[in-house]
């Protein structure tokens, strides 16, 4: 990833947040829509959930050697 | 009888038949031929099309279109032809005649207008769909076709079942939406399609057989089995409430499993899983809208799995393996199996301009506006996980990671890139022109996938969920491992299984055997000569040939007689 990169998802994100505090503004059909740049925060937070709690699992239940079933 | 052989289903299968008879130059360019013939004939039949016809006592309806039979119908020839295509360059006959068979079968069931055809159809579909994982001739595909045979037949065998159960019960075969009533029948009814629909926990042939079937086999695979049966669940079970919590389960479990993996067709498969949660979830909400959404993200999950698979196939045929610890760095070598791959998964995790964007909003808003917002926010996390599984982790490992791809790589045959070159542009047309699928939707709801707050919605999330990805890439970093699933149960303890139904049985068996014979031995030692122990007061020898009958026993059968007479006189 070059920062040119970085820069133009950047800009995507501060236009969705421009979205949501103007066309949206009154957008109330959730209960999580008080809450401001949600869907931001879930995507980061679950992300980080799901890496994690599945590499637990994986570890400590699921992962065997390549050869476990011959 | 013209009639009969213009069912889509027919058509198919009787292809089948034809292409046997044809070289092995002609054949896949003839394989070609059936389902354009199908589609045509789809195409020019008039709504609520009907052909009947008549088996002992039953009406069978054995087609019947109506707008949501067509739009599986059209998708199904629409990927047998592709499929067909991208499997130009093999030219093995027993794989040809499954596949088309296969694809058969599940045209047939869409178009089944009673239970019966549906049946027949269904079984012809878990029959030959067998073919395409044996046809790897390896010890390990012999035993997961297998397995994966064995947990159709039980499919089959609980369909039919609660089949037969119905048809006497209610006195109908058509197929038809059944009211919520958890009666026997239904139950059964409800398993056999699950099997197929590979609801958890009922998922293992799927995870299990589809990473080891052939390599263009795997493409069919993934295009009918599950979705024809979302299109019974559809026709059948629409609003059965239970279906939303296991929807919306499969879809987080299938997830799951995608991140842990580390197998490009494994990832893919237990993707179904996940995929076809969101279908489920929907059927079980519904509503109208519910039910596009779920017929509607079929199609463009037809569109989109078999583009992806067929994508990390074609890089399978070239570098080998299917393993992402074998790959890596591919970026400069296959550059454009990276930029059709990245269509198929882009439009996977509904990002706006693709496919996936106009059918799987529609499934969370359904649920979101149905009064399920727990569900919407588990398929939202299925969501993040689908973007962080197949769209992220799967293409950066196998093309990027490492510096460049060192191994050697076989030239992909051209007729791969067309395949997958039509089904990227399919995924482009229907994100930017959704229209052109809505009209074929079963209901009229005036869904409108491009507003400020979906776009607003799957951006976010999509954005963020990549910078996670990107720190924490590394964890997820590919190895050669196993992941255990619930098929462990029946294949680890495939030793325990045969001990308590083989063995124990046989030993049973055995006892039982022995215990005849001895009886047999003890009978006729002591029926050889009777007299020994019918007249034991004597001690001449009671050798029967030498035996006449003598006045002692004549004299005690008279006395026994009288005895016995006096008893049932007097009592």
């Amino acid at each position: 990833m070059k920062t040119i990169h970085w820069i133009i998802l950047g800009i995507i994100f501060v236009i969705t947040l421009v979205l949501e505090f103007t066309v949206l503004a009154g957008y109330d059909s959730h209960w999580w829509n008080a809450i401001p740049a949600f869907y931001a925060i879930f995507g980061f937070v679950i992300c980080y959930a799901l890496v994690y709690s599945a590499k637990f699992i994986a570890k400590k239940i699921v992962n065997r050697d390549i050869n476990y079933y011959d | 009888m013209i009639e009969f052989i213009t069912i889509p289903g027919v058509i198919l299968i009787l292809g089948a038949a034809v292409i046997s008879f044809f070289s092995e130059k002609i054949r896949p360019a003839l394989f070609l031929a059936f389902p354009v013939i199908a589609a045509v004939v789809i195409l020019t039949r008039p709504e609520n099309y009907t052909v009947t016809g008549s088996l002992l006592n039953y009406d069978l309806v054995l087609m019947q279109t109506d707008a949501l039979s067509n739009l599986f119908g059209i998708v199904f020839a629409l990927g047998a032809l592709l499929a067909g295509i991208y499997a130009y360059h093999m030219k093995e006959l027993g794989q040809q005649i499954s596949a088309l068979t296969y694809a058969g079968g599940a045209l047939g069931v869409v178009y089944a207008g009673d239970l019966l055809t549906l049946i027949i159809y269904w079984e012809i579909m878990a029959l030959a769909s067998t073919w395409l994982i044996w046809a790897r001739r390896t010890p390990e595909t012999d035993a997961s076709g297998m397995r994966y045979l064995i947990y159709h037949i039980l499919g089959g065998g609980l369909l039919f079942a609660g089949i037969l159960w119905h048809s006497v019960v209610e006195e109908s075969i058509a197929v038809e939406s059944i009211p919520m009533e958890y009666t026997p029948a239904n139950i059964l009814m409800l398993l056999g399609v699950a099997v197929n629909t590979a609801i958890i926990p009922l998922h293992t042939w799927l995870s299990d057989a589809y990473p080891k079937a052939t390599q263009t086999g795997t493409i069919f695979m993934s295009i009918f089995t599950t979705k024809t049966a979302v299109y019974v669940l559809i026709r059948m079970f629409a609003g059965w409430e239970l279906l939303i919590f296991f929807g919306a389960a499969m879809a987080v479990y299938g997830i799951y499993y995608a991140v842990i993996c580390k197998d490009m067709r494994e990832i893919l498969s237990y993707h179904i899983i996940s995929q076809v949660g969101y279908m489920v979830c929907a059927v079980g909400i519904g509503t109208d809208l519910a039910l596009n959404g779920a017929a509607a993200h079929a199609y463009n999950n037809i569109l989109y799995k078999s583009l992806m698979f067929m994508a990390v196939t074609a890089v399978m045929y070239s570098a080998g393996s299917s393993k992402m610890f074998h790959l890596g760095g591919l970026y400069k070598k296959l550059p454009w199996v990276l930029g059709l791959y990245v269509v198929g998964g882009l439009s996977i995790s509904g990002i706006p301009l693709f496919a996936g964007f106009i059918s799987k909003g529609m499934v969370i808003d359904a649920a979101g506006y149905g009064g399920y917002e727990t569900i919407m926010l588990v398929l939202l996390v299925a969501s993040v996980g689908t973007w962080l599984s197949v769209g992220l982790k799967l293409p950066y490992f196998t093309w990027f990671d490492k510096e460049e791809y060192t191994g050697e790589l076989k030239p992909i045959p051209v007729n791969m890139y067309i395949a997958m070159g039509i089904l990227a542009f399919a995924c482009i047309f229907y994100g930017v022109f959704p229209n052109a699928l809505y009209t074929f939707l079963p209901f009229e709801t005036g869904y409108e996938p491009y507003t400020v707050y979906h776009i607003v919605e799957i951006l976010q999330i999509a954005l963020l969920t990549f910078v996670a990805f990107w720190f924490l890439r590394k964890k997820l970093a590919p190895e050669l491992t196993t992941v255990l699933d619930l098929d462990w149960f029946y294949r680890k303890a495939a030793p325990a299984v045969r001990r308590v139904f083989v063995f124990r049985v046989d030993r049973f068996y055995d006892d039982v055997e022995e215990a005849i014979l001895a009886m047999a031995r003890f009978l006729s030692e002591k029926f050889k000569n009777p007299m020994q122990w019918l007249n034991p007061f004597t001690d001449k020898k009671n050798e029967a040939s030498r035996y006449s009958p003598s006045m002692e026993v004549v004299m005690s059968f008279i006395i026994l007689s009288f005895l016995v007479f006096a008893i049932v006189y007097f009592i």
